[in-house]
């Protein structure tokens, strides 16, 4: 009996382990593997067999950051810290905007048992679900006569199709959990409804909005098809610079890791430093 | 003062006034796209060229010859393909993570964090990743295949094994997502139910069989209406990897309207592609939706 139940346990162990190795190479390989490349030198990198084993070199770094001008200017290298910097303009801001408009929208859907709400709630989730290139081809023709092409306003309004919606679905989940009773002292004590969000409510949920403003982040930084169709040399963001990279003549694979590993940051920051608070949050924008 | 205050706070005229103020300027926002949207139906009864100011209506003409052109057959067969693919892996794979992370142990927590990692990398840096580490020569993945001794892989690069690399991709990208809802799936399962089925003598296959799985469905299906929706539209990966090709072998409807634009300039042609796509897009998440719904409200009739 005692054995039987030894054995079964270090079967479970086993299965457990091998389970976890499977899905630790699955997740991280592709990650660690990348970021080795961006640490070597190009003899290195189309070294076959493939090198686990080398003298690493921040030159990739660098170059895609601070690389020559005259190759920028030839069009042979990507401007790359331009892009970055453009990223966070457009997400930065268009996370900004959708926060001051979000919040008290999610306030309103949680709270304010308006007819309707759910439809509202409905409407705002379909926002999701179409191809982006219904609203931004056309968006394109629009932008273009208006002078919203590659601008950093039109930008940072096209993205509020990205960061509103998240903001407003994973809020309103936040203020849910919230017991009404908070609201009714303050009620009591006659404030009205915007200071009674202001005063008591935005503080309790707090860390709530800022891993919805952490997330809209990521999802607004992470997309490249509203560059690709509406910015120009001047906004271009930090996912249309890294595809440059890797379209010039020539691959420079280890400037292109590099610029893989900064364009891939701030989700990593996201997700080694807020891991429960971002895993809430999705959940909550997409369960609720 | 005190009840009534209260409720005229909630439910009063002026208070709904307020709530709807509040609500205004998102609506706004997001409603001021339905404006792109209507003119795009509108170019898409036309002949217009990206880069000319012309256009004459030509009704369904666009359309018509959509239906004659077999590359746009080609194109929504392999959108479905992609999105059923998608379910197909993602969901059983991150029904197996989610489980694993159930488990308590001590290096679950480290697991938590590493397992999201992907979702928050740009889907465009995923695939160019991928796409190296797929080289079919220098690429550390065949590298690995013939360490194991099997034989290497063409990936991206023969028309036959290209849409299910790309796939892969996404099921590195997006597996995470179901992982997230499905370990929240888990932790709702109210205990005492699992409980009583160990007292039972239920062993761990039965009460995954019994109780976990019946209680996941509702978040299987919510995980199947994203991720249907979203690969049904997918363009990042397979446009940082293989823009369509090689042969046409991972052209999607999204690409094909995007090449259609940019590449060929038929802004009118383009705009039906999308139209058809954003139809399939409309009326298959509206099903998944109202199976969700469904399911959630048998939940709690319960």
């Amino acid at each position: 009996m005692r054995s039987s139940l030894t054995a079964r346990k270090t079967a479970r162990t086993a299965l457990l382990t091998i389970g976890y190795v499977l899905m630790a190479c699955f997740v991280l390989f592709p990650i660690v593997w990348i970021l080795m490349m961006s640490f070597k030198q190009f003899g290195d990198i189309i070294a076959y067999p493939p090198r686990f084993l080398f003298s690493p070199t921040l030159d990739n770094y660098e170059q895609i950051l601070f690389g020559s001008e005259a190759e920028q200017a030839a069009g042979q290298m990507p401007n790359f810290l331009g892009n970055l910097i453009n990223s966070i303009i457009i997400s930065g801001g268009a996370v900004i905007v959708s926060t001051l408009i979000g919040v008290p929208a999610a306030f309103a859907l949680a709270r304010g048992a308006l007819l309707g709400a759910v439809h509202v709630r409905f409407t705002v989730l379909s926002f999701r679900f179409g191809p982006e290139l219904a609203i931004i081809l056309p968006l394109f023709l629009i932008y273009k006569q208006i002078g919203l092409y590659d601008s950093y306003v039109g930008m940072i309004l096209v993205h509020q199709l990205i960061t509103l919606p998240l903001v407003i679905l994973i809020t309103t989940g936040f203020f849910r959990e919230v017991p009404v009773e908070i609201e009714e002292a303050a009620v009591l004590d006659g404030a009205g409804i915007w200071s009674t969000l202001i005063r008591v409510l935005v503080p309790t949920v707090m860390p709530g909005i800022a891993s919805a403003m952490i997330i809209a982040f990521i999802f607004s930084w992470n997309n490249l098809v509203f560059g690709l169709v509406l910015a120009g040399g001047e906004t271009r963001p930090v996912t249309m610079g890294i595809l440059q990279a890797m379209t010039f003549d020539q691959i420079r694979w280890g400037q292109m890791a590099a610029a893989a590993m900064v364009a891939a940051v701030p989700g990593m920051i996201a997700a080694v430093w807020f891991q429960s608070r971002i895993i809430r949050g999705l959940t909550l924008g997409a369960v609720k | 003062m005190s009840g009534h205050d209260v409720e005229a706070y909630r439910r009063g005229w002026r208070a709904r006034l307020t709530y709807w103020g509040m609500l205004v300027p998102a609506l706004v926002i997001l409603f001021s796209s339905l404006y792109p949207f209507l003119q795009g139906i509108l170019t898409s009864l036309t002949n217009r060229k990206l880069y000319l100011q012309t256009e004459d209506f030509i009704g369904l003409g666009n359309f018509e010859t959509l239906i004659h052109t077999p590359l746009f057959w080609t194109a929504l067969g392999n959108t479905l393909i992609y999105a059923v693919l998608v379910v197909v892996i993602q969901i059983p794979l991150g029904l197996g993570f989610a489980l694993l992370l159930d488990v308590p142990s001590r290096v679950r927590s480290f697991f938590r964090t590493t397992v999201v990692l992907p979702l928050l990398v740009p889907p465009v840096v995923a695939g160019l990743m991928w796409k190296t580490m797929m080289q079919p020569q220098s690429g550390v993945l065949n590298w690995l295949l013939q360490a194991v001794g099997l034989p290497p892989f063409s990936w991206l690069t023969d028309p036959s094994t290209a849409l299910i690399s790309v796939v892969l991709i996404d099921a590195w990208v997006f597996t995470p997502f179901a992982v997230i809802i499905f370990m929240a799936g888990l932790q709702s399962v109210p205990p005492e139910i699992e409980e009583a089925g160990r007292v039972d003598g239920a062993n761990a296959w039965q009460i995954f069989r019994l109780i976990r799985l019946p209680w996941l469905v509702p978040y299987i299906v919510l995980v199947a209406l994203f991720r249907v929706a979203d690969s049904l539209k997918q363009l990042e990966i397979i446009y940082a990897t293989t823009r369509g090709g090689p042969l046409n072998a991972t052209r999607t409807l999204h690409i094909m309207a995007y090449e259609e634009a940019y590449r060929w300039s038929n802004l009118g042609r383009a705009m039906a592609i999308v139209f058809v796509l954003w139809l399939i897009c409309y009326l298959i998440s509206g099903l998944l939706l109202a199976l969700w719904q469904k399911q959630e409200k048998a939940r709690y009739a319960v």
